[in-house]
């Protein structure tokens, strides 16, 4: 459950009429210079080299235990190791674990170790180091909050039953405990150098994995450099022992027009989030192969605040929905490189069920039945619906920074507005700073609309979005304040069951049930984008976060 | 002299403390909560007993004016504290990134006062299509938007004909972002050098030259470009810390480090200690640049020169 909009990923930038032009401009030089294309063969993997890795964003801690954002991640997946490793259906493969038994009333959880395993200073990989890891996890002075998001509620303690075996206890059966411990949230960190304290393990996290920091140069680039020494590579790699590159230069090339630059100039070997209106150029560009994934988790949304007074009635909520004509904001703002989807789990989740993609399709001769029901009859003189002299209105508060909400984003929220002017709902757009938008989250009264996002390994994202307990907890992350009994039920018994086809039968009903509420407006489901130059084979991304694996990538020609 | 320069410290000192009060008060009317920011945000959701925790551990609970006390009590130690979310001294943030701005705003300076020096030997008070050409090109560089201009010359120059790196920290690296601030800088700069250059070819002491025989070329080079380089001069200091506190843009499109980002990163995610370090760097910039500005009128007008050495 991965951060939500202040993870929004993204695309970033700010120049849409600076960026035509310059466009232009460029269009007019290509005419003259022939596309390079480079005709280096592929013949399997070679040792050597080292591979220049461009990103959007900077983490502000290498350790993914603090915090929790997305870009994190990212970058932990190259240096720590986790317990399993997921696999898309959601099941999991062996990783520093090598096997585990679950006991019948799925509280235990048995964890074989991989032997002979060490830290890359030396440490040696045990039972007792699994067990620090989640000391330091829950230790506040760690500011975590990813990892206490899929912990809370659920796990009690840690405990080494021998070197190589330890047991997590669990306060109740909790089935996506699993697919949670894949993420590079959950990667295993060096006992000892957890032991610095958050600073220095912040600057340079040690883990077991198939590089090592050694150097972080802010606002620049962080240093990887091969461990020699790697041995405990998921089961799902594409080769056992240590990587083939010499190093990554991890970039931090915050510019769309700069990242897709360095790329198609040569100067990156890949590159994270294609820009959207890249995506086109790229696709023709020979030299260059697009690889994609959607994210398992709820797809960015504009939850719906229930607490609301025009919200409480379900009528507005649906009418809200039918007269959106969400597809056709996203398809136009996109160009179609993002896919609609209307579910409440996007299509990456395991147990995904295509029949509820489009629950409430556009429908303005219904929207307007529904609203005319539920008493918004009145017009005022701007020809938005009223009731008791009320005007049908709703906020919707978003983060101005480009960073956080891309222009295509919100050209899509202003679809959305002028879709809703048609059936008489007011919607008010109101931009605001990082800072205030912290004040909004978790207040449902100041906003209707809240644009949201949760990456997440597994169904029971739904149960992190809508229930009593998340409603309870009141940190903002129930969105739209809302629980069903039934619901709640239903998600529970996912997690108490192991049985994949019991599962498919919970969380069925549950995207039945839940789409059936009315409690979001889903929009598109987050991806991870690679754009790899021919110069590069054996990328690939893993599904529990999106994270582009580089232990198994090679450069074409050894560096050379 | 001496004077002149301790009083602009004294007074140096008190702007920085006002700034600092400034910064302070502003980020604490902000709305959001830091302990929630330093969490990742309220999107991250952090739980309410982690906000409850690291409230406590920064003493957000405090009231404002003993945090204040604490504030005034570092500024004084010069010491800014440790950024909230980086988990480093302040100083050592800035000390990290401050040398790649410096470098890029300098060499902006630079190349600004070679173009316009440049701009209006070549141009300024010729008659006909050159000299208003001249003020045509500067009025267009003065208007450049700095993010505009910066995207073209990474797409010409890097992306497509390969003669500067897209993303390059060496020496090659530094021509496009310099170039991206100089431009418009240089623009301005020549249109204020143009006027004055013009102005004072009129004056007796060019017609007096002219009899004594010198070159055309001497008497625009050496005389004329001496009096017009004054208010230029002037503005130069402005010119500096606006090139200091504008590098985010450059840095940003061409990727280099640098303070601007630190500090557009700090802004929003309200680290206080991190904004006010770099607060603090860019007036102590501005208050250099103004002494140095102070000494640079001194070096070109002979005539200070007496009238400083006598009042010291």
């Amino acid at each position: 459950m991965t951060r939500s909009d202040t993870a929004r990923r993204v695309f970033h930038r700010r120049v849409t009429a600076a960026l035509a032009a310059a466009a232009a401009t460029v269009v007019l030089l290509a005419g003259c210079s022939a596309g390079a294309a480079s005709a280096t063969r592929d013949t399997g993997p070679v040792r050597g080299g080292n591979l220049v890795y461009a990103t959007d964003r900077e983490p502000t801690c290498l350790d993914p235990h603090n915090s929790g954002d997305m870009p994190q991640t990212y970058i932990a997946r190259q240096y720590l190791d986790s317990l399993v490793s997921l696999q898309k259906d959601g099941s999991v493969k062996p990783w520093l674990a090598s096997s585990w038994t679950i006991s019948d009333d799925g509280t235990q959880y048995d964890f074989t170790l991989k032997q002979g395993v060490e830290f890359t200073d030396g440490t040696p990989f045990d039972a007792q180091a699994v067990v620090d890891n989640f000391t330091q996890i829950l230790d506040p002075a760690t500011q975590s909050s990813t990892d206490l998001l899929y912990l809370t509620g659920y796990f009690d303690k840690a405990t080494a039953v021998s070197d190589h075996v330890v047991r997590i206890t669990l306060k109740r059966p909790y089935s996506p405990l699993l697919a949670a411990l894949s993420q590079a949230f959950f990667g295993m960190e060096s006992p000892k150098a957890m032991a610095r304290g958050l600073a220095a393990n912040c600057e340079s996290p040690v883990g077991t994995g198939p590089f090592k920091v050694a150097a972080w140069n802010h606002e620049r680039d962080v240093e990887l450099v091969r461990n020699d020494a790697y041995n405990s590579a998921p089961a799902d790699a594409k080769h056992q022992g240590p990587a083939y590159l010499d190093g990554i230069t991890w970039k931090f090339l915050k510019d769309n027009t700069t990242r897709y630059g360095a790329l198609s100039s040569g100067e990156a070997d890949v590159i994270f989030n294609v820009p959207p209106e890249s995506e086109g150029l790229a696709k023709s560009d020979p030299s260059i192969e697009l690889q994609s994934f959607v994210h398992s988790g709820a797809p960015f949304s504009l939850d719906i605040n229930t607490k609301s007074t025009v919200f409480s009635d379900i009528r507005v909520r649906k009418a809200f929905v039918h007269a959106s004509d969400a597809k056709e904001a996203v398809e136009s703002a996109y160009n179609g490189v993002f896919p609609y989807e209307g579910n409440n789990v996007s299509s990456g989740t395991p147990h995904y069920d295509a029949a509820y993609h489009e629950p409430f399709p556009y429908d303005p001769a219904e929207a307007k039945r529904l609203l005319d029901e539920a008493g918004w009859t009145g017009r005022d003189a701007d020809g938005y619906r009223t009731k008791d002299g009320e005007t049908l209105t709703v906020k919707l508060p978003y983060n101005a920074d480009s960073a956080e909400t891309p222009p295509a984003d919100v050209t899509i929220l202003q679809d959305i507005q002028a879709m809703e002017k048609r059936v008489g709902i007011k919607v008010v757009l109101q931009a605001l700073d990082s800072s205030s938008m912290n004040a909004v989250w978790g207040n449902p009264k100041a906003y209707d609309l809240l644009g949201n996002y949760w990456n997440s390994p597994t169904p029971h994202v739904m149960y992190i979005k809508y229930s009593k307990a998340t409603y309870d907890v009141d940190n903002g992350q129930n969105s739209a304040f809302a629980y069903d009994d039934e619901l709640d039920r239903l998600l529970i018994a996912g997690t108490a069951t192991t049985d994949p086809a019991q599962q498919a039968v919970f969380y069925d009903k549950a995207q039945e049930l839940l789409s059936s509420q009315a409690w979001t407006l889903p929009l598109y489901p987050i991806q991870t984008r690679l754009g790899i130059s021919d110069r590069v084979g054996g990328v690939w991304i893993e599904p529990s976060e999106g994270e582009p694996v580089l232990s198994d990538a090679y450069l074409i020609d050894g560096g050379k | 002299m001496v004077i002149r320069v301790t009083r602009r410290i004294v007074e140096a000192v008190v702007l920085l403390l006002a700034v600092g009060t400034i910064v302070f008060f502003l980020e604490h009317a902000v709305p959001g909560d830091p302990a929630v920011a330093i969490l990742g945000g309220a999107a991250a959701h952090p739980t309410k007993e982690a906000v409850a925790a690291v409230t406590e551990q920064y003493g957000f609970d405090r009231p404002l004016i003993a945090q204040y006390g604490d504030f005034l009590g570092g500024l004084f130690r010069l010491d800014f504290g440790e950024s909230y979310t980086l988990k480093q001294s302040v100083t050592s943030v800035i000390a990290g990134q401050i040398g790649p701005t410096l470098a890029l705003t300098v060499s902006a300076l630079v190349i600004a006062w070679l173009l316009s020096i440049a701009s209006t030997l070549l141009t300024a008070g010729r008659p006909g299509i050159v000299g208003r050409l001249g003020s045509v090109v500067e009025t267009v560089a003065a208007g450049l938007p700095q993010f505009w201009l910066g995207l073209v010359l990474l797409l010409v120059f890097a992306v497509q004909l390969h003669w500067f790196p897209v993303i390059g920290s060496g020496p090659l690296g530094i021509v496009l972002p310099a170039l991206t601030l100089a431009i418009p800088l240089a623009g301005f700069l020549g249109q204020v050098t143009r006027d004055e250059f013009e102005d004072k070819q009129q004056q007796p002491f060019v017609l007096s030259a002219r009899s004594r025989g010198l070159s055309e070329r001497a008497i625009r080079g050496k005389y004329v470009l001496r009096h017009a380089a004054l208010p230029g001069v002037t503005l130069s200091g402005w010119g500096l810390g606006s090139l200091v506190s504008g590098a985010v843009i450059a840095e940003v499109v061409f990727a280099r480090q640098g303070i601007g980002q630190v500090l557009v990163t700090a802004v929003s995610a309200q680290d206080l200690p991190l904004v006010i370090g770099i607060t603090f760097v860019v007036a102590l910039v501005y208050v250099v640049a103004n002494i140095l500005t102070d000494i640079a009128y001194v070096v070109i007008d002979p005539r200070l020169r007496r009238t400083t050495g006598a009042a010291a």
